[in-house]
C-alpha cells in the first residue's frame, strides 16, 4: 500500500517568525506570530483492526454485544456499556447503508479544511449495523447541494485507491449515482466511479440588450469597487489578500483584482488569472457585491461557476466586502 | 438541607472581536475588580475561585487559570477550573453552587474568561478559520476530526435531525426574524460586540451559508472578554445585600445532563436535544416549577445558532416541539410577548467568549430581573459535539 509522503503540518500553514505593532488610540501593542504544537506517534489501540480492515481488506468492521446483540459501527467498544460491560465480538457489516439524518454541508470550514469545502459530513447506518458512522459525503455530479442527500438516502461506501488506515480512506456517495454492479461490489474504489469533470460554462451569443445590461452592471460594479477601496471597514475584509480574477459573462469579460485592501474592476482580459468566475448574467455578481444575496449562494445554486473550488475562500471575502460596505453605508445614513 | 445560594455581585467586560489592548490576564482581573465592587466587598472576603475557561488552545496555555489565581488576589485560597465545552460557564455556576450549598464556602467568585481571536490563519489571513479549527480539536479524534468535524456542523446535524421530524418548523423567514430581534435587543447592551449592528430579516436571509442550514447572520460571533459573578450562601448573601443595597437573585434550581456523543440505537437521537430537556426539567423540579410556561419570564440562552435557540426553547417546554416558530408567529418573544429571550442580544449579537458566555448570560438575567422587577429567569449553557452537554439554572428575584 502506498504511503502518503507529506508533512504532518504542511509547510503552507506555517507562518514565519515575525511581529508587528498595532496602534489603538495612540498606544502601541505588540502582536507576535506564534504556534502551539505537539507531535504524536499515536496508537490506534483497540480500533486498529477497524482501520487495518479498511486499509488492507476494504472491509468495514463493527462490534456485536454477546448479550444484547447490538452491532456498533465504529466498534465502540470491546465491552457493551448497555449490558454491564458484557464482551463484544468483531463482525463485518455491509457497505451500503442509509443516512441516519439529513447531513449538513460545510461551506466555511476550519483552516485545515478550507481547500476541500464545500463538503458534507453525515452519519450512515450500514446494513447489519445499529449505530451510525460519520462519513464524508460526495456526489459524482459536481458540488454537493442541499436536498441531494437526505435522511434515509441510500449511500455506498467508496474506498480511496491510496489508503493509510484513516477514516478518510472511505467516503460515501448516493447509490442512485451508481450502477447495480457498483452497488453490489464490495470494496468499490474511487477510481471506478464516473466523476463529472467541472467544465467552464459556454454562454449563448449576447443580444444588444445583454450588452447594454453588461455595460450598466459593469459601471455599477466599478462604482461599488471604488467605494469599497475607500471604505476602512470594507478594506478589512480583503486585508492581506491578493487575487486576480477573470470574470466571464455572456456579454463580456472583465478583471476583478484584490490587492491587500484595494479592490478594482476593470474591463480587460487577464493573461494569467488566479482563477476564473463565469456567470451568464453579470447582475448575479452585481447583486452579490450590492449585498442583495450572497455570492456564495450563487456558487452553490450554480448561477456562478468558479474554476477552483478552493477559491470559495475568496468568494467568502467578496461576500464580506459587500456586507461591510453595506453596513458602513447604513450607519452613515443613520447619522 | 442544603444551603440556599444567591448571586450578590456580577460584572462583564466589553465583549470584542479582538482585544489587542489586553491579555486574558487583564480581562480576568477587570471582571473580578468590577464584580467585587458590585458586591461591595473586598476580594479578601472571597473564599474560593471557580474558573470557567473552555479551550486551552485559545489561551495558548494548558492550565490557563494558574496565572490568574495570584493576580486576582486569591493566593492561598482554593481554585478550581471547569471545562465542559460550550457549557463551561453554566457548569461552573453549578459547581460553585454545590460547594456553597454544601457549606464548604460562604462567598465564591465565578470567573469566566476567553481570548479566542488571537488564533490566526496565515493562509486565509483571517482569524475565524483558525478559531473554528481550535474548537474542532474538540471533535472525536479517531473517527470525526479528520472528516472536517466542526462545532457548527455538529450542531447543524442536530438541527437537520429535528427538521427531518418537523419539516414545517424552523422556517428560514422565522429564523431570520429571530436574528433581527436579537440584534435589536443588543442595542441597549453597552458590552455587546455588535451593539450597533442591527439587521433586518431580509439581510439575514441574504447572508451567505456558513454550514447548511446556518446563514452567517444566524451564527454567533467569536469574542474576547470576561464575566464574573459573586455567589454567597444564604446568611452571608443577606448580610452582603444589606451592605451593598442590591437585591439578591437566588439560584433556586439547577440541572445538568450529557448525552452520548455518537448516534444510533441506544445512543444520541439526532432529532432531539435530550440534554436540554433533561437539564431544564431537573432544574424546574429543584425550583418547584410545575408549569414553566407560566413561571419563566426571561431566558438567557446559549444561542450560538438561531435554529438551536428555537429547538432548545421547545425542549425546555416553553413552546411545543414542532412549533418552535410560534416564538415569532405567536409573538412569544417579540416585544410585549410572554418571554424575554436573550435580552443581552445573546451569543450572536453580544458575542461568544466561550468560558465567559454563560456567566455573561447570568449577569444579564440578574440585571433584567432587578431592573424590570421580574420574578423568574433561566440561564443555560450547551456544548460539546451534537449538543451533548447541557446545564441550566433557575434564577429568582426575591
Amino acid at each position: 500500500m502506498a504511503e502518503k509522503k507529506q508533512k504532518v503540518i504542511p509547510d503552507e500553514y506555517i507562518p514565519e517568525v515575525a511581529s508587528r505593532v498595532v496602534t489603538i488610540e495612540g498606544s502601541d501593542y505588540l502582536v507576535e506570530n506564534d504556534a502551539m504544537y505537539t507531535f504524536y506517534e499515536r496508537s490506534m489501540g483497540e480500533f486498529s483492526p477497524f482501520f487495518l480492515a479498511i486499509r488492507d481488506e476494504k472491509k468495514i468492521l463493527g462490534c456485536k454485544c454477546t448479550k444484547c446483540g447490538i452491532v456498533r459501527v465504529p466498534p465502540m467498544l470491546t465491552h457493551c456499556p448497555d449490558c454491564d460491560f458484557a464482551p463484544t465480538q468483531p463482525v463485518e457489516v455491509g457497505q451500503v447503508g442509509r443516512m441516519n439524518t439529513t447531513p449538513p454541508i460545510t461551506y466555511f470550514a476550519t483552516s485545515l479544511f478550507l481547500h476541500i469545502a464545500p463538503y458534507g459530513r453525515g452519519r450512515v447506518i450500514l446494513e447489519g449495523a445499529d449505530t451510525a458512522m460519520s462519513v464524508n459525503l460526495y456526489t459524482t455530479t459536481g458540488i454537493l447541494v442541499p436536498g441531494l442527500i437526505k435522511k434515509g438516502t441510500e449511500v455506498k461506501v467508496i474506498f480511496k485507491g491510496e489508503r493509510v488506515g484513516e477514516i478518510t480512506d472511505i467516503f460515501c456517495v448516493p447509490t442512485s449515482e451508481l450502477t447495480p454492479d457498483q452497488i453490489t461490489k464490495k470494496g468499490l474504489e474511487e477510481s471506478e466511479l464516473n466523476w463529472a469533470t467541472p467544465k467552464e460554462p459556454v454562454f449563448p451569443k449576447a443580444s444588444e440588450e445583454d450588452i447594454a445590461i453588461y455595460k450598466q452592471s459593469l459601471k455599477e460594479m466599478q462604482a461599488l469597487a471604488a467605494e469599497m477601496s475607500k471604505s476602512k471597514r470594507a478594506r478589512k475584509a480583503i486585508e492581506g489578500w491578493k487575487r486576480d480574477i477573470a470574470v466571464k459573462t455572456k456579454a463580456g469579460e472583465f478583471a476583478m483584482c484584490i490587492n491587500d485592501g484595494d479592490f478594482s474592476i476593470e474591463e480587460r482580459r487577464l493573461g494569467s488569472p488566479d482563477f476564473v468566475m463565469a456567470c451568464e448574467d453579470p447582475k448575479t455578481l452585481l447583486d452579490g457585491l450590492s449585498y442583495k444575496g450572497a455570492i456564495t449562494d450563487s456558487v452553490i445554486m450554480k448561477k456562478l461557476w468558479i474554476s477552483k473550488n478552493m477559491e470559495f475562500n475568496t468568494i467568502f471575502k467578496l461576500d464580506r466586502l459587500a456586507r461591510f460596505l453595506a453596513r458602513e453605508k447604513k450607519e452613515a445614513a443613520k447619522q | 438541607m442544603a444551603k440556599k445560594v444567591g448571586i450578590v455581585g456580577a460584572a462583564v467586560t466589553p465583549f470584542k472581536g479582538r482585544w489587542y489592548e489586553k491579555t486574558y490576564y487583564e480581562l480576568a482581573q477587570m471582571a473580578t475588580r468590577e464584580a467585587v465592587k458590585d458586591a461591595a466587598i473586598s476580594i479578601k472576603d472571597v473564599d474560593a475561585a471557580f474558573y470557567s475557561i473552555y479551550n486551552d488552545i485559545f489561551e495558548r496555555t494548558c492550565i490557563p487559570e494558574h496565572p490568574l489565581h495570584g493576580i486576582i488576589g486569591m493566593q492561598h485560597k482554593p481554585g478550581i477550573r471547569i471545562s465542559c465545552g460550550g457549557a463551561t460557564g453554566a457548569y461552573t455556576i453549578s459547581a460553585a453552587h454545590a460547594y456553597l450549598a454544601g457549606e464548604r464556602f460562604k462567598i465564591v467568585l465565578v470567573l469566566g474568561v476567553e481570548k479566542a481571536t488571537d488564533c490566526f490563519d496565515f493562509l486565509s489571513m483571517s482569524a475565524t478559520p483558525e478559531v473554528i479549527k481550535a474548537i474542532a480539536w474538540s471533535g472525536d479524534s479517531f473517527f470525526e476530526q479528520k472528516l472536517g468535524w466542526s462545532a457548527s456542523d455538529s450542531y447543524a446535524e442536530v438541527v437537520l435531525g429535528y427538521m427531518d421530524e418537523h419539516p414545517g418548523d424552523l422556517k428560514p423567514e422565522v429564523t431570520a426574524q429571530i436574528s433581527s430581534q436579537l440584534s435589536k435587543q443588543a442595542r441597549t447592551n453597552p458590552y455587546a460586540q455588535r451593539q450597533f449592528d442591527q439587521v433586518t430579516p431580509e439581510e439575514v436571509m441574504n447572508s451567505r451559508y456558513i454550514v447548511y442550514p446556518f446563514k452567517e447572520l444566524e451564527i454567533c460571533v467569536y469574542s474576547e472578554g470576561a464575566a464574573a459573578l459573586i455567589l454567597a450562601e444564604e446568611e452571608t448573601a443577606k448580610a452582603m445585600a444589606k451592605n451593598s443595597g442590591k437585591p439578591i437573585v437566588w439560584i433556586t434550581g439547577l440541572g445538568e445532563a450529557n448525552e452520548h456523543s455518537f448516534a444510533g440505537k441506544n445512543q444520541k437521537d439526532m432529532s432531539r436535544i435530550m440534554s436540554g430537556h433533561l437539564a431544564s426539567h431537573r432544574a424546574y423540579d429543584m425550583a418547584g416549577i410545575e408549569d414553566p410556561v407560566k413561571a419563566i419570564q426571561v431566558v438567557e440562552l446559549h444561542d450560538a445558532f438561531v435554529h438551536e435557540l428555537e429547538i432548545t426553547l421547545a425542549e425546555f417546554g416553553l413552546v411545543p416541539l414542532g412549533r418552535a416558530d410560534s416564538l415569532i408567529e405567536e409573538g412569544i418573544m417579540l416585544p410585549g410577548g410572554r418571554l424575554l429571550v436573550s435580552p443581552s442580544g445573546g451569543l450572536i449579537y453580544c458575542g461568544h467568549a466561550v468560558g465567559a458566555s454563560n456567566i455573561m448570560s447570568a449577569w444579564s438575567a440578574r440585571k433584567e430581573l432587578i431592573e424590570r422587577n421580574l420574578r423568574t429567569a433561566m440561564v443555560h449553557g450547551t456544548g460539546s459535539t451534537v449538543a451533548q452537554y447541557m446545564a441550566c439554572q433557575i434564577l429568582e428575584h426575591e
